[in-house]
């Protein structure tokens, strides 16, 4: 019956948005995890990834290539940004120094981003060998929303197996639980830190990149994801990589079903959703306290 | 009637029981003293009678009136005031600062938000007295982050007392210090202890500190009151004695 | 006392100060001192307690909205509808400050922000009350009660938020020297020894973000009440930075730090903008240097040296208000 094919539609939709929402919320848990700080401006990075997917694919005309150089380029701004400025403040003991700072870097960010790019929203759409739709079910679905449900699933899977087996992945964790003990065994902690935030905002720019052809790099797509991945890290846990996945998945389903069914609640869907969270469990559900 | 009863606490982390049905009590005007190996249980008793922690199991009473579980700030106005292991004051402030917080922090009328001179007025020479009597009166002026690490003590010390208690509750006052300091603190603490009505709960490490001011003592080892008596009959004890000196944990 | 005679010369400065300048930056000079309030109410937040809210633009939006909402159905009198909108974002405050205060630090910033686009998802949602994206213009200004009019003109209306501001700021100052202040200061330096010594600090914070709220939305009502018109502009995130960049770089815990803060914004973003598009960036360049460098701001670089030469002159120095320098 048509009825099954729809819901599955709604579910694969949700899938692919859950998608997206993991490469940001990803990237964010990790930097948690390696150096307890929220980094506010991780919204702005995905809309520099947004961007600079744009640019790339204009120049290069292959989406392809945009998917490798908006995260390599925006994970180096990143590394550039925590070598340079944020290391200074690991001493302070206000926490709030780390707020501001990346609050800063997101004002700065997004000013650049406007002054390099222009107002006018920017997409070139979806690539072309991705186009078109895909019957399941009777249903029509579209091919690129299948294509970042596999990227997704491909990439999480490879996060996870880099974590749990690939010795880089077990000094990320090891710093994340210890790093004075880490330290003390001779690693460069500094330079771990640096590569982890350098990966998190490359995570978080692939996002971008991928978002672009369906919602366009527009100036303001960034706040309202900072948001969403805040909210992910809060259900699945701060500094938790499983719960970045399952805090995704959920998170997207909220959306699509709120955006079908009350639609136009279905923002104010999504501020009472981390309204609960934060009322019932103020640090988390999985994963490391604050 | 004991003015603090802890009945049966137990208090579990996991598979880890810290606290394994504990009974102790303090009576009006008594100085108790609670020993015991590393990872005996102390601080986490402490914690479980200011609701820090809250017990798996077991009751905790003031007066009368069962705590067990209250918000921390309740059990504070109740008239317990601890200090903690690791010292917890407020370093941006100056020392009579720090000690004024604390003793208005019963007065009936902290909450006013324009004017209230007089409330500050009488939190003010409430912190001096107290000041005074930890003999910290020169240092009332200096930043409370520049005072060395002993002196710290005596002010976290000072607002304790500074909140009127009728409980007081000191998580190794000595820790840290050096021997003239612990020296000093002793004498204080007992100049200040011989003249009131105040009981106090103690946790301390220093056995030379413990015999020169307690009344009573309670041994904990791994959880549970292995003795319980005056400081003579605890001496004795083999069982304590067994608990320090022998096997490992 | 020095303190008051730096702000009786202060205040007198500003009185004369629209006869010393030529007509049309009297209109500067009025959106310079609502900044400064709006800062002001901030600094009540991020100085004295040490809570960062990413969202302060609600309160202004607030304040903003509520005042031309009032006057579109009762054509209330100025200082009434004023009054008004503050009252009315001081109750939408309330349940505000109880889910915020439920957490710290982060979470407490984004569950401002989130409040603040809540705010302006709104505005858009409710489109036929608010105007939506184009907001609601032609506010007007009423006269009364008994026919009062002088703060119909601009001068006059300089004079109104003149005063409010001067008003506000003996009200905050008089706040955090009280008791309740002092408690706001043992809060901002250690909270949980604070709440140890008997206080429920939570009902200090909820407390305190309301006020925030009241005198930000006060700034709100004058703006509405100023420029004729409110946008949903006034709830996007962008005002929330701007006014935290003031707060910070003008010296966060001292009130008059922000206020000076706001006002020189004004000014050096009018100046600016004239001849650059960058400033902007310039801004928030600025401000991270600040947060790296000299987070203490001016106005507390200023205040410190002032004061160790006084301690150095062996000046009485045990009258130190509890909390920051004010």
């Amino acid at each position: 019956m048509n009825w099954f094919g729809f819901i599955l539609a709604q579910c694969l939709n949700a899938l692919s948005q859950a998608s997206i929402l993991f490469f940001i919320a990803c990237g964010l848990t990790l930097i948690f995890g390696i150096m307890r700080i929220v980094n506010f401006a991780h919204g702005v990075i995905f809309m520099l990834g947004a961007y600079v997917g744009y640019t790339a694919n204009v120049v290069t005309g292959s989406f392809l290539v945009s998917l490798v150089v908006a995260p390599v380029v925006v994970g180096l701004v990143g590394m550039a940004f925590e070598r340079t400025l944020l290391r200074h403040l690991y001493g302070r003991r206000d926490g709030g120094a780390y707020l501001l700072l990346t609050f800063g870097l997101a004002v700065v960010l997004s000013e650049l981003i406007r002054l390099i790019w222009g107002v006018q929203p920017l997409g070139a759409g979806i690539p072309d060998f991705l186009r078109g739709v895909v019957i399941i079910l009777d249903q029509p679905f579209p091919l690129y929303r299948l294509f970042l449900i596999g990227l997704g699933v491909a990439a999480a899977i490879a996060i996870w197996q880099f974590l749990e087996r690939a010795r880089p992945g077990l000094l990320i964790r090891a710093v994340s639980q210890n790093s004075e003990m880490v330290h003390a065994l001779g690693t460069d902690v500094d330079m771990v830190r640096t590569a982890v935030f350098g990966f998190g905002c490359a995570l978080a720019a692939l996002g971008g990149v991928l978002a672009a052809p369906l919602v366009t790099a527009f100036l303001g797509m960034g706040t309202s994801v900072v948001i969403d991945a805040f909210v992910i890290v809060i259900i699945g846990g701060m500094g938790s990589f499983l719960g970045s996945i399952i805090g995704s998945v959920l998170v997207a389903f909220v959306q699509v079903m709120g955006a079908y069914y009350f639609q136009d609640l279905a923002l104010a869907l999504m501020y009472l959703l981390m309204l609960l969270v934060l009322i019932i469990r103020p640090g988390g559900l999985l994963g490391k306290e604050d | 009637m004991p003015l603090l009863e802890c009945r049966g606490l137990v208090r579990r982390f996991g598979a880890l029981v810290a606290v394994d049905d504990i009974d102790l009590a303090v009576e009006p005007g008594e100085i108790r003293a609670v020993i015991g190996p590393n990872g005996a249980g102390k601080s986490t008793v402490f914690n479980l009678i200011t609701s820090v922690l809250k017990p798996s199991a077991g009751q905790v009473i003031f007066a009368g009136e069962d705590i067990t579980g209250m918000p921390v700030h309740e059990v504070a106005q109740k008239g317990i005031a601890r200090t903690f292991q690791l010292c917890h004051i407020f370093p941006a402030l100056t020392v009579r600062e720090n000690v004024r917080i604390a003793a208005q922090a019963r007065d009936g009328r902290r909450w006013q938000f324009l004017g209230g001179g007089r409330v500050l007025n009488r939190s003010t020479s409430a912190a001096d007295e107290a000041i005074a009597r930890m003999r910290l009166t020169r240092m009332a002026d200096a930043t409370a982050a520049m005072l060395s690490h002993g002196d710290q003590r005596l002010l976290e010390i000072a607002m304790a007392i500074a909140q009127k208690p009728r409980l007081l509750m000191l998580d190794e006052p000595t820790q840290g210090l050096s021997i003239e300091e612990t020296g000093r603190a002793v004498q204080i603490l007992k100049d200040m202890l011989t003249e009131g009505d105040l009981s106090v709960l103690l946790v301390e490490h220093d056995m030379e500190v413990v015999f020169k001011l307690a009344d009573n003592i309670t041994v904990l080892h791994r959880g549970r009151v292995i003795a319980d008596g005056s400081p003579a009959a605890v001496r004795a004890s083999a069982q304590v004695r067994s608990a320090y000196l022998g096997g490992a944990q | 006392m020095n303190w008051r005679l730096g702000f009786l010369v202060t205040a007198a400065a500003c009185a004369v100060l629209p006869f010393a300048v030529p007509q049309h930056s009297l209109t500067i000079l009025v959106e310079a001192l609502i900044l400064g309030l709006f800062a002001m109410s901030l600094d009540l937040l991020v100085g004295y307690c040490r809570l960062y809210s990413f969202g302060h633009a609600a309160a202004y939006g607030l304040g903003a909205y509520s005042y031309a909402l009032i006057l579109t159905y009762v054509p209330l009198p100025l200082p009434a509808a004023i009054l008004l909108a503050v009252a009315v974002t001081i109750v939408i405050a309330i349940p505000i400050a109880w889910i915020c205060t439920r957490s710290t630090g982060v979470s407490f910033a984004m569950l401002t922000l989130a409040f603040a686009q809540l705010g302006y998802a709104m505005l858009f949602r409710f489109r036929d009350v608010t105007g939506g994206s184009d907001g609601l213009v032609g506010i007007p200004r009423h006269p009364g009660p008994f026919g009062i009019d002088w703060f119909q003109s601009k001068l006059g209306y300089y004079y109104l938020v003149l005063a409010c501001l001067f008003g506000s700021y003996l009200l905050c100052r008089a706040i955090v020297r009280s008791p309740f202040g002092a408690v706001l200061a043992g809060i901002r330096e250690n909270e949980a020894k604070t709440i140890a010594l008997g206080y429920n600090t939570r009902a200090y914070k909820i407390t305190t973000v309301v006020l925030a709220y009241g005198f930000g939305g006060l700034a709100g009502a004058l703006y509405a009440a100023f420029a004729g018109f409110a946008s949903p502009e006034l709830f996007f995130w962008l005002t929330s930075g701007r006014v935290l960049i003031m707060v910070i770089v003008g010296g966060a815990g001292t009130l008059i730090g922000p206020i000076l803060g706001g006002v020189s914004f004004v000014f050096l973003e009018h100046q600016l903008s004239q001849v650059t598009d960058l400033w902007p960036l310039i801004f928030g360049t600025i401000f991270m240097a600040f947060v790296m460098f000299a987070p203490q701001g001016i106005w507390g670089i200023l205040t410190s040296r002032f004061r160790s030469r006084r301690a150095v002159s062996g000046s009485d120095s045990a009258k130190e208000a509890p909390g920051a320098a004010t």
